[in-house]
Order: C-alpha cells, then sequence, then structure tokens
C-alpha cells in the first residue's frame, strides 16, 4: 500500500527553490529581460532544467562555453540565495561585477576584503538581501560564516572549479574536502551544480563519486581549434631569453608569459625591462592592490605581456588574450590544457607557445620526487600530535621542520584520515583521530606514479609528430574523430631559435647588470631593503661563494666584489654611510670580515668590529624553519660601543641571505641603539627560503 | 548514518516535541515502515497523514522542520569536521543500557560525542553528589571511582563541581576511564576538549551531549542531562545529596523508576538527605561501596514503598502486561488470566486504554489487544 502511494506521486518534491515558471519559451523571455541573451544553447538549457528540479549536475565543458549562466540564471529565480564556492578571487570579483551591472544582487566574500566589509555582507545574505554569494572554500571554517549559514534561505550550491575537489586532478585543494562533506550532507532536493572546463574521465569519476546523490554527468567536446599549438625545442635558458627578447614584440595582441618559478618570473621580468619592453611581472606573492591594478592592466591590455607564475589568470574572463607562451613545461597535459585555455576565448586565433629544454624536465621532476618529506617526518607529525594539541607554529617549533612540509605532512595526515583540523576559538588546531589508521605509503606511491605518467604524457605532448590540439583531446578523455589543422605538425610553420653575437652580449650585459633586492623593512625598525650581487643558482656567483667557504677556505674571488659593488652602487647610488658593519661568523671563519675590509677600502667608509655575538648560534641552515630561525638569532648579538653608531648609518654585510632572520634581528638590534638607517649588502641570495 | 545527519538535527530538536512523542514516530518509519530518515522527510503530507497518523500541526512542525534542513547541513558538516559523532537511536553504536534505563519516553532521539564511542557498552557506574560536597563524600567518590576503574567500570559524571569533578579526576587518576554527560552543546566545551585531549585520544574519555550543539550551559539544561546520566549508568552510587536540586530529584526519579541506587551511609552528624534517600528505596553503602544490611532501614521502605507504590507499581503492571501480550492479540479477560492480576475486568480495559504501548484491535463485538507492532517485533530499539 505503502509502495503504491509513493509511486503514485509524479511531482517531484523541490521544496528549497520554489519557482512558479516552467517552460524553456517562458525562461528564455526571463533569460532576455535579465541577461540581455537571446537563448540558451540546448547543453546549457539540459544543465539549467535539471538544476530547476533539484538535481546534482557535474558539468565539464570548455572555457567560453558559457558554464556561468548554467547557475547564474537559475539563481535569479529561486526565492533564496545561490552559494558559490569558487578558489578564485579574480574570478569572483569578475562575475560580481557584470552581475551588478545586469542588477542582479551578487556580493563575494573573500580574504581580500576587509572583516568589515565580509561581516556586512554575510548579514546582508542572512537577511535574504543577497541572490548570489561568491566564498571561496576556506571560508567553512569561519564562525561568523558558520553561524550566517544557520539562519539563511539557501536556495542552491555551486562547486565552481570542481575538479580542485579530486587528489587525481591538477589543482587539488584540500579546502574542498569539507565542501564535499557538505554537498553529501544537503537534504534531496536541494540542487547542486559543479563545474569545471578541464577534467579526465579519471577525475570526472572522482568528482561525480565524491558528491554522490545520483549526480548526472554532462560533458561537452573540448577542442578549440583556435588555438596555435607550437613547441620550441632549445638547449638552453639563453635561446629562451634571446627568443622572446627578439620576438615578444611581434607577436600580436596582448598576451601572458608563464614561468615555472617566482625567481624566474623576475628574471624574466627584468630582463625585458632591461630591454624597454612593456611589460610587468605577476606573483600571488605581490600584495593585493598591486594584483588588483596588474588583472585591471591585463584587462585594458596595459602592457603587450605580463609574466606570471600560474597563479594569474584562472577565472579571469578576458576575451582577447592573443598567446600565452610557456617558458617550463607544465607538470601535465591538463595543467597546459588549463592553462593555454585562457587565451582566444573571443574564438580568434591565438598564439600557444611552449618552450622545451630537456633540462626543463627536472623542475617537475622535483616536485613529484621531492614533493614529499621522509616517512620519519610524518611519524614525527604525528607523535607530536598524539600527545597535544598543536597549531601550525607549535607544531613547526616541536618537529624543526618547515611550513611547507608541515603543510604537506599535514594535508596528507588529513587526507588519510589519521589527524583532523580543528578551530578552536579563532586558531586552528591538529588533532588525532582516534582509532586512526597507520600511514598508507601506497596512497603516496600511486599518486606519485600517477604525476610522473602525467608528465611522460607532457614530454609526448612535446615530441608527438602529430596533431597536438587531437593529443590534448584525447589525454582528457574526448574522443573525437575532427581533423585538426592548428599547431606546427598538423600545417603551420615551426619555430627556430636563432642565436646571434648581437643578443649574446645583450644577455650578458643584462646578466652584470641584475641584482636582486632583499625585503626586510619592517614596522618599527631602521633597516631598509637591501640588494644582493645575484641569486645563488642563478648565475655563478652561487658557486665561487660555495667553494671559497667548503672547498678552499680562501677569501671570496675579486669578481665578487667587484659584482657587490655594482650592486651597491645600483641600489643606493652614491650614497655616503657612517660604518661598515658585518656579520660575526658561526663557523666560516673570518670569510666575511675579510670581504667586508675589503669592501670598506672600495667604498672609503670606515669599518667596524664590533659587532658581536653573546651567545653561540647555530648555523642558520641547520634550521628548517624561520620561527626557530628568528629564535636562533634572537638576542644573540650585541655592539661593543653603542655611542659609535647612535644616530649614524650603517651598511650591514653578509655572505648569504636567505630567510633574512639574521638581518631583521640586527636591524631591531641596531635601532635600539639609536642607528638612524641599516642597509644590508649580500653576495648572494638563496630561491625558497620558507618565510620569503 | 553521516550522511543522513541533516535529517537527525532535524528531528531530534522539534520544537515542543518530547523525546516520547519523537521516538515513537523513529519506531514507526524505521521498524514498522522500514524507511530511512531521509525516505521519511521526503514522503508527502497525505502519508504522513494516513501512515504516520500525524494531524495537522506536527506535519507544519515537520514543513518546517524541512525548509531548515539546508541550515541544519552546513551545521552538521562544521560538526563531523570538528570530530563530533552523532548517534541517533536507531544506530547499533547507541548505548543498550541508556535504551533500557529511560525507554522510548525519556531515551534522547540523538546523541552528540566525541572520544571513545565503545565506552558506551562497557559496564558503568555513576556516582552522583553535590557541587558543594566536601571531605568524606569526595574520599567516598575516589574510593567508589578507584574500585571501579580496578573492575574496568566506567564512570559517567556529569562534568559539575564536587562529586561529578571528584569521580571524573579519580577514575583517571586511578587509570579509569569516563563518560562526560555535558549540561550544554557539544561545541561550547572547548576549554575541556583542550584538557582532556590526551585521555580522549587515548580513549579513555567520551564526552557526550543530548542537547542541541550550540546550546550553552543553563540551570534548565543541567537538570535535564541528570536522567541521562542515571540513563547512562548500570550502578548508581550517591555521596551526598541535598532534599532538593539536581541530585535528590535525581535519585527520587530513578527509585520510581525501579533503579536500585546505592547511597553513602552517612555519619550521625552529617547535614544532608542520604538518610531521606534510603528511606525512600535506595541501599545504604559504606565509605567503600560495600552495602548495608540493616533491619531498621528495611522496614522504612516496606511503609515508604506503599505510600510512594503508585508509580512503582504501575511499570511493574506494564512490564507484566506486556510480557503477556508478546505474541497474538488477547482480549482483556485472557489478558487477566494470563497475568495473574487480582484486578476487575474494567479496571483493566482502562487501565489498558491508557497503555502507550498497546493497540486496540476489534473483532465483532470484542476488543482485543495487541502490542504496537514496533514493540513487539523489534525488541532491538528498546529490548
Amino acid at each position: 500500500m505503502l509502495t503504491q502511494l509513493r509511486s503514485g506521486i509524479n511531482d517531484p518534491v523541490v521544496p528549497f527553490i520554489a519557482n512558479s515558471m516552467k517552460t524553456r519559451q517562458e525562461l528564455e523571455s526571463k533569460l532576455r529581460e535579465t541577461f540581455k541573451l537571446d537563448g540558451f544553447y540546448d547543453d546549457q538549457w539540459e544543465t539549467i532544467n535539471r538544476i530547476l528540479k533539484g538535481e546534482r549536475v557535474l558539468l565539464i565543458e570548455k572555457t567560453g562555453f558559457g558554464k556561468s549562466l548554467c547557475f547564474q540564471f537559475p539563481a535569479t529565480i529561486f526565492k533564496g540565495i545561490t552559494v558559490i564556492f569558487s578558489p578564485l578571487i579574480a574570478l569572483m570579483r569578475d562575475q560580481v561585477k557584470k552581475l551588478n551591472g545586469l542588477g542582479i544582487s551578487a556580493k563575494c566574500i573573500n580574504s581580500e576584503q576587509t572583516q568589515e566589509e565580509n561581516t556586512q555582507i554575510i548579514a546582508d545574505a542572512r537577511q535574504g538581501k543577497v541572490k548570489i554569494l561568491y566564498i571561496a572554500p576556506e571560508r567553512q571554517e569561519n564562525n561568523e560564516w558558520m553561524e550566517a549559514t544557520r539562519l539563511m534561505d539557501l536556495s542552491m550550491i555551486v562547486i565552481d572549479e570542481a575538479h580542485c575537489i579530486s587528489v587525481w586532478g591538477h589543482d587539488f585543494r584540500p579546502a574542498f574536502r569539507r565542501i564535499i562533506n557538505l554537498v553529501k550532507l544537503l537534504p534531496t532536493g536541494l540542487p547542486v551544480l559543479a563545474s569545471t572546463a578541464t577534467a579526465t574521465k579519471k577525475v570526472e569519476a572522482d568528482v561525480a563519486s565524491q558528491i554522490g546523490g545520483n549526480i548526472s554527468i554532462l560533458r561537452g567536446n573540448l577542442l578549440r581549434e583556435n588555438l596555435n599549438l607550437y613547441v620550441v625545442k632549445v638547449s638552453s635558458v639563453d635561446e629562451k631569453l634571446i627568443w622572446l627578447g627578439k620576438n615578444l614584440d611581434k607577436l600580436p595582441g596582448t598576451g601572458i608569459l608563464y614561468t615555472g618559478t617566482r625567481v624566474e618570473t623576475e628574471i624574466y621580468s627584468k630582463w625585458f625591462e632591461h630591454l624597454k619592453l612593456s611589460t610587468i611581472g605577476y606573483n600571488a606573492g605581490l600584495d593585493k592592490d598591486s594584483r588588483i591594478a596588474i588583472e585591471n592592466g591585463l584587462m585594458n591590455n596595459e602592457w603587450k605581456c605580463i609574466i606570471s607564475t600560474n597563479a594569474l589568470g584562472m577565472g579571469i574572463d578576458k576575451p582577447d588574450i592573443r598567446f600565452i607562451i610557456h617558458t617550463q613545461i607544465p607538470q601535465s597535459p591538463i595543467h597546459y590544457y588549463q592553462e593555454i585555455g585562457r587565451a582566444g576565448r573571443d574564438g580568434k586565433p591565438a598564439f600557444i607557445i611552449l618552450f622545451y629544454n630537456p633540462e626543463d624536465k627536472k623542475l617537475p621532476e622535483a616536485f613529484i620526487e621531492g614533493g614529499r618529506p621522509s616517512i620519519q617526518k610524518y611519524e614525527k607529525v604525528i607523535s607530536a600530535i598524539k600527545i597535544e594539541l598543536f597549531g601550525e607554529k607549535e607544531l613547526m617549533k616541536k618537529t624543526n621542520l618547515k611550513q611547507t612540509q608541515v603543510r604537506v605532512i599535514k594535508s596528507d595526515l588529513i587526507e588519510q584520515r589519521i589527524i583532523r583540523e580543528i578551530t578552536i576559538g579563532r586558531s586552528k588546531k591538529f588533532e588525532y583521530i582516534i582509532n586512526a589508521p597507520l600511514i598508507n605509503i601506497k596512497a603516496f606511491e600511486d599518486l606519485r606514479n600517477t604525476k610522473k605518467a602525467d608528465l611522460e604524457k607532457m614530454i609526448e605532448y612535446v615530441e608527438t609528430p602529430h596533431s597536438r590540439m587531437k593529443f590534448l583531446c584525447n589525454f582528457l578523455g574526448d574522443v573525437s574523430p575532427h581533423q585538426f589543422k592548428n599547431c606546427d605538425n598538423t600545417g603551420l610553420q615551426k619555430i627556430k631559435v636563432i642565436v646571434n653575437e648581437e643578443w649574446k652580449e645583450k644577455l650578458q650585459a643584462f646578466r652584470e647588470d641584475y641584482f636582486p633586492t632583499l625585503e626586510v623593512e619592517s614596522k618599527g625598525s631602521n633597516i631598509v631593503n637591501g640588494i644582493a650581487a645575484g641569486y645563488y643558482g642563478f648565475s655563478n656567483v652561487g658557486a665561487a661563494l660555495h667553494r671559497s667557504k667548503y672547498e678552499t677556505k680562501e677569501d671570496f674571488p675579486d669578481f665578487l666584489l667587484t659584482l657587490t659593488l655594482k650592486a651597491f652602487r645600483k641600489k643606493f647610488g652614491k650614497e655616503k654611510f657612517d660604518y661598515v658593519v658585518y656579520v660575526p661568523p658561526t663557523s666560516s671563519g673570518d670569510l666575511v670580515k675579510n670581504f667586508a675590509i675589503k669592501l670598506s677600502h672600495a667604498l672609503k667608509f670606515p669599518i667596524t668590529h664590533d659587532l658581536i655575538k653573546v651567545r653561540q648560534t647555530r648555523e642558520q641552515k641547520v634550521f628548517e624553519n624561520g620561527y626557530l630561525k628568528t629564535d636562533n638569532v634572537n638576542g644573540a648579538f650585541s655592539f661593543r660601543q653603542p655611542g659609535l653608531i647612535a644616530g649614524k648609518s650603517v651598511l650591514l654585510i653578509d655572505d648569504i641571505f636567505d630567510s633574512g632572520a639574521t638581518l631583521k634581528e640586527l636591524g631591531k638590534l641596531f635601532t635600539n641603539f639609536g642607528t638612524v638607517k641599516i642597509a644590508p649588502v649580500v653576495i648572494a641570495r638563496t630561491v625558497g627560503g620558507d618565510l620569503v | 548514518m553521516n550522511n543522513e545527519s541533516t535529517y537527525w538535527i532535524a528531528l531530534a530538536h522539534l520544537p515542543k516535541w518530547g523525546y516520547g512523542k519523537i521516538n515513537s514516530l523513529i519506531i514507526r518509519f524505521f521498524h514498522n515502515e522500514k524507511i530511512s530518515i531521509e525516505e521519511f522527510f521526503n514522503l508527502p503530507e497525505s502519508i504522513w497523514s494516513s501512515i504516520y497518523q500525524l494531524d495537522a500541526q506536527d506535519i507544519a512542525d515537520l514543513q518546517n522542520a524541512k525548509t531548515e534542513l539546508p541550515n541544519n547541513a552546513f551545521l552538521a558538516e562544521n560538526l563531523l569536521s570538528q570530530g563530533f559523532e552523532l548517534i541517533p537511536l536507531t544506530s547499533p553504536e547507541y548505548s543498550k543500557t541508556l535504551k533500557q534505563n529511560l525507554k522510548t519516553a525519556h531515551s534522547p532521539a540523538l546523541l552528540y560525542v566525541k572520544g571513545n564511542k565503545q565506552l558506551l557498552h562497557e559496564n558503568t557506574i555513576a556516582i552522583v553528589g553535590s557541587r558543594a560536597a566536601e571531605g568524606i563524600s569526595l574520599e567516598f567518590t575516589d574510593n567508589i571511582a578507584k574500585i571501579a576503574s580496578k573492575q574496568f567500570k566506567v564512570v559517567v559524571s556529569g562534568f559539575a563541581k564536587g562529586v561529578d569533578k571528584q569521580a571524573l579526576d579519580a577514575a583517571l587518576k586511578y587509570t579509569g576511564q569516563s563518560i562526560i554527560v555535558l549540561p550544554q552543546g557539544i561545541t561550547t566545551f572547548n576549554s575541556g576538549f583542550k584538557t582532556y585531549y590526551k585521555q580522549i585520544v587515548d580513549g579513555d574519555v567520551l564526552v557526550l551531549s543530548t542537547f542541541h550543539p550550540k546550546a550553552v550551559w543553563s540551570t534548565g539544561l543541567a537538570m535535564a542531562r541528570n536522567p541521562v546520566i542515571y540513563g547512562l549508568a548500570d550502578e548508581i552510587f550517591v555521596a551526598e545529596s541535598g532534599d532538593k536540586g539536581g541530585t535528590w530529584s535525581g535519585v527520587i526519579d530513578g527509585l520510581r523508576k525501579g533503579r536500585r541506587i546505592f547511597v553513602r551511609q552517612p555519619e550521625p552528624n552529617e547535614n544532608n538527605a542520604n538518610n531521606l534517600l534510603i528511606q525512600n528505596g535506595a541501599i545504604p553503602v559504606n565509605l567503600h561501596g560495600a552495602e548495608i544490611t540493616n533491619m531498621a532501614y528495611s522496614n522504612q521502605t516496606e511503609t515508604l514503598l506503599s505510600a510512594n507504590g503508585q508509580l512503582l507499581l504501575n511499570d511493574k503492571i506494564n512490564d507484566v502486561i506486556i510480557t503477556v501480550l508478546n505474541g497474538s492479540p488477547l482480549s482483556a479477560k485472557d489478558i487477566l488470566e494470563r497475568s495473574k492480576l487480582d484486578w476487575p475486568e474494567s479496571k483493566l480495559k482502562a487501565y489498558l486504554d491508557n497503555m502507550e504501548e498497546i493497540q486496540i484491535i476489534k473483532r465483532g463485538q470484542i476488543k482485543q489487544y495487541t502490542l504496537k507492532e514496533s514493540l513487539a517485533k523489534q525488541p532491538t530499539l528498546f529490548g
């Protein structure tokens, strides 16, 4: 009897979204009114129709398909609020601006707004004043947001960039874990849309099974015929620099140059600056205002080219990016597809250039191989967490592990359900899970092997003699019989690099004129940003230092002095300093002292030997994290004649700059003694210090 | 279960629905109709009213709860991510002791816990008493906790000052285990989770709350928590009680429900109500928890029992009737015969009409009585 009754119900129960419009015609007229668009594409309509029935949908469509409309439109006719979890702040800003332009009440909550702004938006959302709310998945950890969710009238949940859910994807983000758990707990009948432009079959299956609950998968074709794909094989960094120096300005329109690391971003920017090309560097470490300024500049074609790590461009809705160049091979074809997908959204041709030097494989390989700390380090973290509730900083101190390592370990242990991250008041702590399993090393190996195989596939892309677009589509699980003519294997002319003497000289001149900055300025200290003669790894500076310190034990070679003097002149010009001081050694003897004496002679500033250690410190490099480095030098120095430097300026000399902890400590010390300016100059700056 | 948390939160905290009403609904959909809570919530109103006999107000309450499901989903996600677990009445993880002691009428529909859930299935004792207790009462508490820990019994503590806290600390001191029953929502106990972190990780402590996770401490909740403490414990020891307040009303309530409760026999000069409890039927014990057989007390107990007896008696009669009816339907006459109750038939009929466990079936002129399906077929839920 019960079953009869239940099967007799035809009308689906859609309790959370209550709307009266039903037919496509009715809804398209609403679409014209609200979005000024003529109609839905059939694929869009299918998605929207399912959402209106309260279903769950995973939508995989290429960039430019109009995925956003699939949730923005239903959101405008639902009675409550639609919450969109998105990892991309730039995209949030962009879409909110557009929706507001159409008169739709959309807001975003993100870490770049002030707390007051976010609080106001949360209050508005609670009171039903916001129709569409964009929010970063990390916000799920925020108490204020959690309180508000108890009172909001919720109509739909959207997970944008849904591939971030999957560890098999190219951009797994742990914060999405909680979003998945949330979706699992949502009642039936509440529509959920997960969307992405890049998912292999494996990622697709993973995302669908994680979201669960009868999800339907809608997948479009992913080919992009307007992208002209080129691969340029080179045998050195110089060849890349030279080809780009010669040709960047000849490329049509404006575009993006992707590099492998932040330091490379800096090097390419400086090179183009040296050549007076209109470019600018961008990385995730920039402050908010600079990033927004660069993003806006990109939209307005202010520069020929923006040089960036892959942090830039995801989700930026610029239709006419005309070229995308990679100086470094990405980790997998899916990363590559994602990144080049940002070009030519307007359907007009775009240049897609990948430089490849067999050496380049080493960087992604290092990421894959060195990506994980040793098992002993995992065990160390587990034993610490078993005894006490620790936050990240406490854990770093307790285990003497780097922040990056602690984060990797933490993330893996959470993934394997050995620990969990909980919030107590405002602080995050790690908690051991009772009866947790042992670490599953095999899971790491599987992931590593998958990543290795993906990297091999990327190299196959470089080497393939066939259609490159077809190669990418196949990798993504989009098997199409289509014939492609849009790459240097299928009709387009191959790019070759020609190096001549003129350009070699230009490059040499650049190298001798390019010095990394030391960012050490901080409130309450009179230390100013300083300069280094070179990067430890980029030129021959590091090698020369290493030889003197650890092999010959002889004074640093003269070319380092020349280069350091040049760096000084570049940064400080003809500025006079009252004294040269140098950092007293830990174990390397008098190398720095002798170097400082020579420098003092050359610059004709008197030297003082009064900076001393009051307690023994250990070499900074033995400490893996910045907190311990700071502890190591904290209060470790003193100056024998404070009166000498009060009201004076000093030039502070050291050999290597890593975390900057020592120089900052000395900055504080001298400030306390009344020194008015402390300017650091070092021979080499390392790359990748964890607090930099 | 995890995916159903959203629905359980909605059902467990329906405003103005007591545990009895919520639990009998659970019994109906879970045992009678064999559907999940999610399916129950997705039934149309027509079925709620026809099959589940819910009236307009009940349905309005459920519809209201339904609109809040998305909000509950956020709450549930937050709870689970913070390591809290939800144990509904239907779960095998739910404490059988609690179910047996509190029955359908008083068992909380949903438990919020963090820690070693296995403790819910161990032998348990509660040591209860005044917040102001000191000296000999705390010594008694320490003794009992020590003995209990040696016997691998889990000490149930209400986490109040005085006896409760002493019981917990002593159990842990003697490497025993403890269930902390909170007088507040489980998310408002952060400092406690910090303090007992190591013990929780080691599996020696389970923290449990029956209230809405965000509820803050109040006297009302502290009182409402007492039956849960008594209900979770196989044995109850009273260190010290006044003649009113939480301990007193808890013990009296327990005695009414037929629980055996041990009370420390006070020194002659003590100013508390321990003797009064003993006179009301509690069993006197010495400083080490050993039973004291004392004729004077048992006589008094007899007299007081009959004065206080109607409630105790009703529980017993219910048990007898339920045992007799655990099979095919019977008429009132049959029941009288089998139960050997010395009652007139009319009295029994009136009594049966009022029993919530009973369903009436009309066979022509004759009224027959049977147990509601849930009770007869599914002894697992309330055995």
